[in-house]
């Protein structure tokens, strides 16, 4: 019988037999739709998916697959709002609970997505083929010189290839960059004039040190935001929340993130008991909402860490025992190679600092009120506050794993998140006494640095911590 | 422009650079100099505390924002690295004896300018702006910070910002605003009596003069430019100049465009530029007046949401009163929400059939890089020139 390459791929991202035959047409049409070519399929199963991620483990094949079903379910977006069903889209990063909680006030008649994420986690991570995308809106308005970012691009050109519909409300957080939310507005204008949105933003006023969540008076102006914005979003498409709805997603939410930093502590272990690309993808369920639930996620979750626990029990490694330790500001599955060569080099960059939690993260709420409670928890997130903060909370972070030193920067496309990673190399530097380092680089899009323009820079940091470590 | 007036601009801007020196004098007496950085702070508030406002706003050289390389992406706005660059590199005479500096946080490159500011222990206050403007939630929040920094000046200067003080300031500052308007709207003559790059200077020079100094001056180069003497000729081609900002020595791209044959009669930059067609209504609830003309009522800037329909139909109205041939857009390297807006303004100006020139600056001037400017440049102003005539 000939090889279906379809097939073999739904299998290898951990699609039970029984659920092929379910999704397989469902998967022909998607990968149709995104510009997959059946050798674009082949390419990810033979070669990229198992050189990059750990796919020996049940869990990591059933993460992957968790994405697959996200993405065709997204190319499917156009029905769902044919047939009467309300699309909300919103932008990375934003506080889920809002969106989860539309959805499961009405999970038939909601569709919720942050779409750039999943094409752009998918398509380069899986595919290496985002380029055509980006290439689509650098031709349309949005162009290549400006170092624009990958994920406003290819949201804007999803909607120009008919990918996505336009959303019945697109409730977009200018809360760290300019550059997403204006996206939107350039999108309308430009191109689509049904791109409806609704925008939340908060000033970066606060000066360098100040502990955000601490104070009283922006906490409750964030909160006021929040509500702000998500009773516009009910009313634009006509569900109303019920109270608890949020305290509900709030606490699905914390359960999440508590198992995911169980299996930061074990990724942590020595010997690196997995690749740092395999496991980073479990982090974008604390920041991007899944249409189709979290279940399938939490059951990958709790395979991998049952497998991961198994394999720090047995002392199996990817890299040998007391190999160098590096804390990296954050690694996307996108650009897989990054970390890869990293692990080549005998270096481990086990965890990303943007994703994992600080010890006052895991605290419960002061505030009974969902709002405030949200808001509390978006300023103790050491991404969303000002680099005085954000550089404590990383030296705490880099202490309770043990590292050896970090990096930053492969995030030279984000004039927020990306700008003070040179200042905030110094900061941290200044504050451990460890080498700290900073790569220029993007990991969504790795068209302009390539493997050989990084290789250098990155061989050059793993020498230093074998020599320092040695 | 005849001789007068030329000799009232010089005078203003030997007063303007002499700025520095007489600060100094002053902060020798006790008067506290207070820089600040960007449109959303209102230069009255400053008047009223007793302080001295010197805006920080330079460009033009490519060295000062390199110097902040070390410690910012270099991706970042090449005028925002700039304000503390020239500090960086020694070459600011007035920044090092600042007592504050009030740094305006409305988009990213601030923000991290603010940062900068900080981390070099450089005495700061951050004035949060948010651009979702048309939301309550927002303008309060702007009154709000208003009302912080106010508190903020008179601790500094032991001075309290009264009704009285307050309203002289803007009385003061509403004079100036007017004296402006009536100099631009001259430029709606054919040919204008004064261009682009004199009347850019001549916004920067009324940031560093003392209003007692300024206010006569202007009036007389007013009633001179009135007579309508021009130095453009007849059939000169109208430009508008549009973008984020020409900064304080940023002036070889205005100037390029007039030595080319064209004349700017307007423009449309959202910072370096006295907002002068607002006046802040000195009745009634004078700090509720400044945050609503200061953040409500002028053009909203480009990083305001939603800001760009608006922003176009201004320019389509500066087209349409100022009888303007073609759009200069000039945007700053790395300025990623004016590169969105230059594709949206180039669809526009397509549509209405308006010759529209982009161009892009890191403050480079070589030499090897004005050869090709100056090719566009001319081009561009050769073809609107055809096509006016």
């Amino acid at each position: 019988m000939a090889r279906d390459i379809y097939v073999e791929f739904l299998r290898l991202t951990g699609f039970e037999e029984e659920e092929i035959a379910e999704y397989l047409p469902q998967w022909r049409k998607a990968s149709e739709k995104l510009g997959l070519t059946e050798e674009d399929v082949r390419f990810a199963t033979e070669e990229r998916l198992p050189a990059y991620f750990a796919v020996e483990l049940e869990g990591i094949r059933k993460l992957l697959g968790c994405f697959v079903k996200e993405t065709i379910d997204l190319t499917q977006a156009s029905e769902y709002k044919e047939r009467g069903v309300k699309i909300v889209y919103g932008i990375l990063p934003a506080v889920l609970h809002f969106y989860y909680a539309l959805k499961l006030t009405a999970p038939e008649k909601v569709f919720v997505s942050f779409p750039d994420i999943f094409l752009t986690m998918v398509l380069n991570g899986f595919f290496h083929k985002l380029a055509p995308y980006l290439e689509e809106a650098e031709k349309a308005g949005i162009p290549y010189g400006c170092r624009h970012c990958a994920l406003n691009k290819a949201r804007y050109a999803a909607r120009r290839l008919n990918i996505i519909p336009s959303p019945d409300v697109n409730w977009i957080w200018g809360f760290i960059c300019d550059e997403a939310p204006k996206t939107d507005e350039f999108i309308r204008i430009y191109h689509d004039p049904e791109w409806k949105t609704y925008i939340t933003r908060l000033p970066h006023d606060q000066s360098l040190g100040t502990v955000e969540d601490e104070v009283a008076e922006r906490v409750e102006y964030l909160a006021n935001q929040m509500k702000d914005g998500f009773e516009s979003a009910q009313r634009e498409i006509g569900i109303k929340v019920p109270e608890g709805k949020i305290s509900e997603v709030i606490s699905m939410w914390q359960g999440y993130a508590a198992k995911l930093s169980e299996l930061a502590l074990l990724m942590s272990a020595d010997p690196q008991p997995l690749g740092a690309i395999s496991g980073r993808l479990f982090w974008e369920g604390l920041f991007t909402p899944f249409n189709t639930g979290m279940e399938n996620l939490e059951e990958a979750l709790d395979i991998t860490i049952r497998e991961v626990k198994q394999r720090v029990a047995n002392k199996e490694g990817i890299l040998p025992p007391g190999a160098p330790k590096l804390l990296i500001y954050s690694v996307h599955p996108t650009v897989p190679w990054i970390a890869k060569m990293f692990e080549e080099n005998g270096v481990g960059i086990p965890l990303s600092e943007f994703f994992i939690m600080s010890k006052k993260q895991l605290q419960p709420p002061s505030f009974e009120d969902p709002y405030m409670a949200a808001a509390e928890g978006w300023l103790r997130t050491s991404g969303m506050v000002n680099p005085g903060y954000q550089a404590e909370q990383i030296c705490e972070k880099l202490e309770t794993h043990k590292f050896d030193g970090m990096v930053f920067g492969l995030m030279d496309f984000d004039r927020w998140l990306g700008s003070s990673h040179r200042l905030l190399t110094r900061m941290v530097e200044e504050k451990t006494g460890l080498p700290v380092f900073y790569i220029e680089g993007d990991n969504w899009d790795d068209r302009d640095y390539s493997p050989e323009a990084l290789r250098t820079r990155i061989e050059s940091i793993c020498e230093i911590m074998k020599i320092r470590k040695a | 422009m005849g001789v007068k007036a030329l000799d009232t601009l010089e005078e203003l801007a030997q007063i303007a650079r002499t700025r520095p020196e007489r600060l100094k004098e002053e902060k020798g007496k006790g008067v506290k100099v207070v820089g600040y950085i960007g449109r959303f702070v209102p230069e009255e508030l400053l008047y009223a505390s007793g302080a001295l406002p010197y805006l920080m706003c330079r460009g033009g050289e490519p060295e000062p924002p390199d110097a902040v390389i070390p410690y910012m992406l270099r991706f970042m706005s090449p005028y925002d690295r700039a304000q503390i660059g020239y500090y960086l590199l020694g070459m600011d005479p007035v920044v090092p004896m600042l007592d504050l500096i009030v740094a305006q946080c409305s988009d990213c490159h601030e923000s991290r300018l603010a940062d900068m500011l900080e981390y070099f222990k450089l005495p700061t206050a951050r004035l949060g702006v948010p651009p979702d403007w048309q939301k309550s939630l927002s303008r309060e929040y702007y009154q709000k910070r208003l009302a912080w920094l106010k508190e903020k000046l008179e601790a500094l200067t032991g001075n309290k910002i009264t009704d009285e003080r307050l309203k002289k300031s803007t009385e003061s500052i509403n004079k100036l605003r007017d004296i402006l308007s009536r100099i631009y709207l001259l430029r709606k003559q054919q040919p204008p009596p004064i261009g682009g790059y004199d009347f850019i200077r001549l916004n920067h020079y009324s940031f560093y003069c003392r209003l007692e100094e300024l206010l006569p001056r202007l009036d007389e180069l007013y009633a001179e430019l009135k007579k309508g003497q021009s130095p453009f000729p007849q059939d000169v081609p109208r430009l508008l100049l549009a973008g984020h900002v020409v900064g304080v020595g940023d002036y070889v791209v205005p100037k390029l465009i007039e030595d080319s044959g064209g004349v700017v009669v307007a423009e449309l930059l959202d910072e370096g530029m006295r907002q002068h067609s607002w006046k802040v209504k000195t009745d009634g609830d004078l700090m509720a007046n400044l945050g609503e003309t200061y953040y409500s009522e002028r053009t909203p800037p480009s990083i305001f949401q939603p800001a760009w329909e608006k922003r176009a139909d201004i320019i389509r109205k500066l087209i349409r009163d100022f009888n303007i041939d073609g759009v200069i857009w000039y945007q700053l390297s790395f300025e990623e929400i004016y590169d969105l807006e230059s594709s949206l303004m180039a669809k526009v100006m397509d549509e209405i059939k308006i010759p529209f020139l982009k161009l892009e600056s890191s403050y480079e001037y070589s030499r090897e890089a004005v050869g090709p400017l100056t090719t566009r440049v001319e081009s561009f102003v050769e073809s609107v020139r055809q096509r006016r005539s």
